[in-house]
């Protein structure tokens, strides 16, 4: 089970559609995750798997999270999202 | 549930928009005259673009404009502008935007992921980028049976 992270600038509206997508592509690839959305300054400094965040809110992120970033640029891009899910497959293999 | 938020009132078509600043105004004008929103919200919608770049363009044409929740935001809403011509957002081309104003992190999420459901359908998106209203309505009302 791996735990994701979903983030935009206020954890409310962008990051609770990349949730849905991360979701969908988790599901169509048979994967088991937890997928929390949240804002910028709280995933700072938090545990995560793996986060998945816009270029700019990434590049922000990078110094302050151990855990790797994936940017997205179109949140509700199923494809593109579910090619950085598989990014992230392939580096744990 | 969508139904309740997205209606004639909270829905506008328009030819273009100069800006997209204009445009995140104008979506958001019927929420600010039913006292949903301030007039702050509408700025810090924008401000936000400024600070943490246009990934409020989910995809090719549509954005979903916000900022923090509860500032500037005293109920939960949604409004909804298509435009004919799609306007410049950053280097994206946007022709729908859906505004979301928010009071905490869980009472629009429902709404939310509902109307995400219809954005993330190849076919029912295509009703949104037509900018047909009737059918756009139609379509809302559809998902609530």
């Amino acid at each position: 089970m791996y735990k994701f992270l979903a983030v935009c600038g206020f954890g409310v509206g962008s990051s609770m559609v990349l949730k849905m997508s991360i979701e969908k592509a988790a599901k169509e690839r048979g994967i088991e995750c937890e997928v929390e959305n949240t804002d910028l300054s709280s995933a700072k400094g938090s545990n995560a798997d793996a986060i998945f965040t816009s270029q700019e809110l990434g590049d922000d992120l990078k110094g302050s999270t151990k855990a790797p970033v994936y940017p997205i640029q179109r949140y509700m891009d199923k494809e593109e999202v579910g090619k950085a899910l598989d990014d992230f497959l392939a580096s744990k293999e | 549930m969508l139904n309740q938020y997205l209606s004639k009132a909270t829905m506008q078509h328009k030819k273009s928009a100069e800006t997209w600043e204009k445009a995140i105004a104008y979506a958001a004008k019927p929420l600010l005259e039913k006292g949903v929103i301030e007039e702050s919200y509408i700025q810090a919608m924008i401000d936000s673009v400024e600070e943490n770049g246009p990934y409020i363009v989910l995809k090719d044409y549509f954005a979903l404009p916000h900022a923090k929740a509860g500032v500037g935001v005293n109920e939960v809403g949604m409004s909804l502008l298509t435009l004919e011509e799609p306007v410049d957002l950053k280097g994206n081309q946007v022709k729908v935007f859906l505004v979301l104003a928010a009071v905490d992190s869980s009472a629009h999420l429902e709404a939310l992921s509902e109307v995400s459901e219809l954005l993330m359908d190849d076919e029912s998106y295509d009703l949104f980028l037509s900018g047909n209203l009737d059918e756009i309505s139609n379509l809302l009302r559809k998902g609530e049976e």
